[in-house]
């Protein structure tokens, strides 16, 4: 199996897999969306608020922020050897003390260290008026997709086959139908021949092959060759991801093979 | 209410996305799908989210709903 990333952002990848097949680019995309872990907020305590917002809300919009995830230096908290009560190899805590009138913000939440200050500082979390008051602690830590949404590092994942578009020149009359009606854009009339300008963009929906009244189109998507795109929500970062994916895939397929 | 901090369907975080976009699309007047574009917002599920958001837009200020509950808390 070759893998190639098309397209790579720290939050964002496009990933080519060749000599693959459909189930075990899916186990990938399943292991990615329930078994990665990643840090959030689980406990908050709330001293004083007086905004607008209920705790629970503020609690709920808090879980649901994306904190740095330093995977080599956590545990889960019900594997610890702390038994579930909460230490420095499972729990990280932040603090956010502020009064208005101003927006508190993401970034307004201090850590205990500086490593785990969240990345993404603008996400508002309240407003507060004149002397209104927010005051609250926080426990963060690790989890799963499976168990909650807030612990699902990716969002957005999908995979399709790699587009084959196969143009029969002796059929084709250069209608132009097919190049107006692609939602993508893909294809193109080039020096009086119908040609295909970028096969990856292709969504396999097979709009030109139906407007062809002459049969000259035929769309196919090669199963051997998957293309896979999703984004992360900053907690790590899309490489990070799927080398973990492929950790936690490996040591399934181990203990599986042990069992046997 | 305020802005969602995450897309209701996918999960992005649209949150902090949104402080740019309002500025971007109801005081500076740009086209909205500009602005989705370039903030790489890709998805329609999320492009709904940002857009769907009501707010009130007085002279240079945009409010959001939670800026009118506010003052009768
Ligand atoms: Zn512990
Ligand atoms: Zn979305």
């Amino acid at each position: 199996m070759k893998i190639t990333f098309l397209e790579l952002e720290d939050n964002y990848a496009k990933v080519l897999f060749e000599n693959t097949t459909p189930y075990f680019v899916n186990a990938i995309r399943r292991t990615l969306i329930s078994d990665v872990p990643k840090l959030a907020i689980e406990n908050v305590t709330i001293y004083d608020n007086t905004s607008a917002l209920f705790d629970e809300i503020i609690a709920h919009r808090l879980g649901m922020i994306p904190l740095p995830t330093h995977l080599d230096l956590l545990v889960f908290r019900e594997e610890c050897s702390c038994n579930g009560k909460g230490c420095p190899n499972c729990t990280v805590h932040y603090t956010l003390s502020k009064e208005g009138s101003c927006t508190v913000y993401s970034g307004d939440l201090r850590p205990e260290d500086a490593m785990w200050a969240v990345k993404d500082k603008n996400i508002p979390i309240v407003k507060l008026l004149k002397d209104q008051r927010l005051i609250l602690e926080a426990e963060a830590q690790l989890g799963t997709g499976k168990q909650h949404a807030k612990w699902q590092a990716v969002c957005g994942i999908g995979y399709k086959y790699y587009p084959v578009i196969e143009i029969d020149s002796e059929k084709c009359n250069l209608c132009n139908e097919c190049v107006e009606i692609c939602p993508r854009k893909v294809l193109e009339i080039k020096k009086k021949k119908l040609d295909v300008k970028n096969v990856e963009e292709c969504i396999l929906c097979k709009s030109c092959e139906e407007v062809c009244k002459r049969d000259a189109i035929k769309v196919k998507g090669d199963e051997n060759r998957i293309i896979m795109q999703y984004e992360t929500d900053g907690s790590l970062s899309a490489k990070e991801v799927l080398m973990e994916a492929l950790k936690i895939l490996h040591k399934k397929y181990d203990e599986l093979e042990k069992k046997l | 209410m305020i802005i969602p901090v995450r897309c209701f369907t996918c999960g992005k975080v649209l949150g902090s996305l949104f402080e740019e976009y309002k500025k971007r699309v109801y005081i500076e007047g740009e086209n909205p799908k500009k602005v989705l574009d370039d903030l790489k917002i890709r998805r329609y599920c999320c492009r709904r989210t940002i857009i769907s958001h009501p707010v009130f837009v007085k002279g240079k200020e945009v409010k959001e709903p939670i800026d009118e509950a506010a003052q009768y808390e």
